[in-house]
């Protein structure tokens, strides 16, 4: 388990971004934390780190982005799904193995992830400070 | 009779012609690429070396579940779209069962599994004797454990796991249940071959469907919802 601190929505975007130079290509990786706790800044450096450099925002009504870079980047927001019927109908498990899967929001299907993933978990602690635990990676 | 089939279900895409019993071709893909990508270019291969054209063919057959949720809509949209103007038969084939049509070489129990996630598997038994398929329950959802509890009916019998879910069922069950084995991986997941074969039962027994009237096929998994709810609850 790593814990980083971050004074930043940049600082945040940079921390993920060197957390993207370790992946393999076909990781899960979950987001834990709140509302506007920089889940979205996290994954717009976690692309960029693998050469996507623009149109990361968050798919709360798309369900997923697809972007691709360096590997393919499937970006998932959980926010309105909540049953195993939504899960499944978003074709989630269709991604698996296929990508690099980010999920936010990954509280709401949190029994469905598989066991072999990275977790994030931002807490907010001030309105630009952030704690943030990786776990599950490559040491960064 | 020449039957045209195609399977999507899950990881593996394939597709088949089968003219009068017999095997013409069959191409047969599990990579990780999406099979939006594969089954157009395998499918026209497929028809121009065998020198077959989309018109000679008499019954368009797809697996219309269960499955993954894009990947039975692939198949199934596919074959719609195939079938959209001339209005020819279609067969809609159980995934399980086209497993069960793909493996008819021995006698004993087939086992069709397919990962569900959290632990439920979509399956139904068969039983395989002198090349028959007969079939012993309906296409399920069920808990890992309770088809555990389930097989236990059969041990005095071989039961073959097949499908995505097989390695995994062999894991749970092989310690309690000995008869279990594990169907050789290059026949362990459906293909199309065996949704030709089961679309050829579908025909003689005149349960074909026409385009307008095929539909994917999901099977609800109440188990995993319940889990689900019960973990958020906590």
């Amino acid at each position: 388990m790593q814990k980083f601190f971050t004074n930043s929505a940049e600082q945040t975007e940079q921390l993920a971004e060197r957390l993207a130079k370790t992946l393999g290509g076909c990781e899960v990786i979950a987001m834990f934390g709140g509302l506007g706790a920089g889940k979205t800044a996290f994954t717009r450096g976690l692309a960029r780190g693998l050469g996507i450099d623009e149109g990361v925002c968050s798919p709360t009504f798309a369900l997923v982005h697809e972007y691709e870079g360096k590997f393919m980047v499937y970006h998932f927001d959980m926010y309105r799904v909540t049953t195993y019927d939504d899960l499944y109908s978003t074709g989630f498990f269709d991604y698996e193995g296929c990508g690099v899967m980010v999920i936010e929001w990954s509280e709401n299907i949190e029994p469905f992830l598989p066991e072999n993933r990275i977790n994030i978990t931002i807490r907010t602690l001030s309105e630009n400070e952030r704690e943030i635990t990786i776990e599950g990676a490559e040491e960064i | 009779m020449k039957i045209f089939a195609i399977d999507t279900t899950a990881s593996p895409a394939s597709a088949a012609i089968l003219s009068d019993g017999r095997l013409l071709g069959e191409y047969y893909l599990n990579i990780k690429t999406t099979h939006s990508q594969t089954l157009m270019p395998m499918t026209e291969s497929l028809f121009k070396n065998t020198n077959i054209s989309i018109d000679d063919i008499d019954v368009f057959a797809v697996n219309a579940g269960p499955g993954s949720f894009t990947g039975v809509r692939i198949g199934v949209a596919s074959i719609k779209g195939m079938t959209f103007t001339s209005d020819k038969p279609c067969a809609s084939v159980s995934t399980l069962e086209a497993m069960a049509f793909g493996i008819p070489y021995f006698s004993g129990i087939v086992c069709a599994v397919m990962d569900a996630r959290c632990a439920q598997v979509y399956n139904a038994l068969f039983r395989l004797e002198n090349g028959e398929v007969r079939r012993l329950c309906e296409d399920r959802a069920i808990s890992i454990q309770e088809l555990s509890d389930e097989l236990n009916n059969y041990k005095d019998e071989t039961v073959y796991l097949a499908g995505d879910g097989a390695e995994l069922c062999f894991r749970a069950f092989s310690e309690n249940l000995p008869n279990v084995r594990l169907v050789p991986e290059n026949i362990r997941f459906q293909h199309a071959y065996g949704t030709a074969k089961a679309a050829e039962r579908l025909i003689s027994e005149g349960k074909l469907c026409t385009s307008d009237e095929l539909m994917p096929i999901y099977l609800r998994v109440p188990q995993a919802e319940r889990e689900l709810k019960a973990r958020q609850q906590k």
